[in-house]
């Protein structure tokens, strides 16, 4: 057997968070997201979905037609997320991304001027209001952004790519830190 | 090129975040015969003007569209999710 162990340690452990007046960023926990698909042709499953989530806000996430995140900043128990999955059929499915995708968080009066640089969303309020998400390109990286207040984003990347979206949005926000 | 496309679901994006498959062509029944397959498979128009593909809006939402653009101007006429489109396309 190999001597050669894994270790589950966080994506972005290594990074020092950035803080200042005008422009913030920092990792989020790695706690639950799961990917829920809606069978073809079923409709209203956004409203079974809110109705399992309870009243937090930002924990349901669109991604695309028939497809959202459930997000939680605490890891999820194992029968807690089956009993989940077996809710959702036979109308939707559930998958376990809270391994596969990381959240950070950008924040600060500069945040969506910095973030602008990299992308081509529309980021104004008028367009993009709180709770609005949209999956888009950030560079060459593609993640899924969520405006949770008036001037703060979160952004869900894959895992593999964070360090990389990391470095990127340090170097987009230098000019304000 | 296009550089914005209207993607019904997302809204207008830049054309880096999609992907093109080519013509939407009406795909021949599994009964043709292999003249009519040969011409679906392997030979296109390539016409000055208007032309419907499919782009697939990778790095968005995701879904298959179909964008009607003109070859010539690069203006984007309309584009439609594929699925919009006769119940034999899709996916079941």
């Amino acid at each position: 057997m190999s001597e050669f162990r894994p270790t589950l340690r966080p994506a972005l452990g290594s990074k020092q968070p950035v803080a200042s007046a005008t422009f913030g960023l920092s990792t989020l926990p790695e706690g639950t997201i799961i990917h829920v698909l809606a069978r073809p042709g079923e409709q209203d499953v956004a409203h079974l979905l809110a109705s399992l989530n309870g009243s937090d806000p930002h924990a349901l996430r669109p991604v695309s037609p028939d497809q959202w995140f459930i997000v939680r900043d605490a890891a999820m128990p194992n029968q807690e997320m089956k009993g989940l999955f077996a809710a959702l059929e036979p109308r939707a499915s559930g998958v376990d991304q809270s391994h596969g995708r990381v959240r950070i968080r950008i924040e600060g009066k500069m945040a969506q001027r910095a973030l602008s640089k990299g992308t081509a969303l529309d980021l104004d309020s008028s367009a993009f209001p709180v709770g609005q998400s949209a999956v888009t390109l950030i560079g060459h990286i593609a993640a899924h952004i969520t405006r949770v207040s008036s001037d703060a984003f979160e952004i869900i990347v894959l895992r593999g790519f964070a360090e990389s979206l990391w470095d990127d949005l340090t170097r987009m926000g230098l000019e304000f830190s | 090129m296009a550089s914005l496309v209207p993607c019904p679901n997302c809204g207008r994006r830049p054309k880096e975040e999609f992907t093109i498959k080519g013509a939407a062509l009406s795909r021949p029944g599994a009964d043709a015969d292999s003249e009519n397959w040969f011409d679906y498979v392997y030979l296109r128009d390539n016409p000055r003007g208007a032309y419907e593909e499919y782009w697939h809006h990778t790095s968005g939402c995701r879904r298959w569209l179909v964008v009607m653009r003109d070859t010539l101007t690069h203006e984007v006429a309309a584009c439609r999710d594929a699925t919009d489109g006769s119940r034999s396309e899709r996916r079941k």
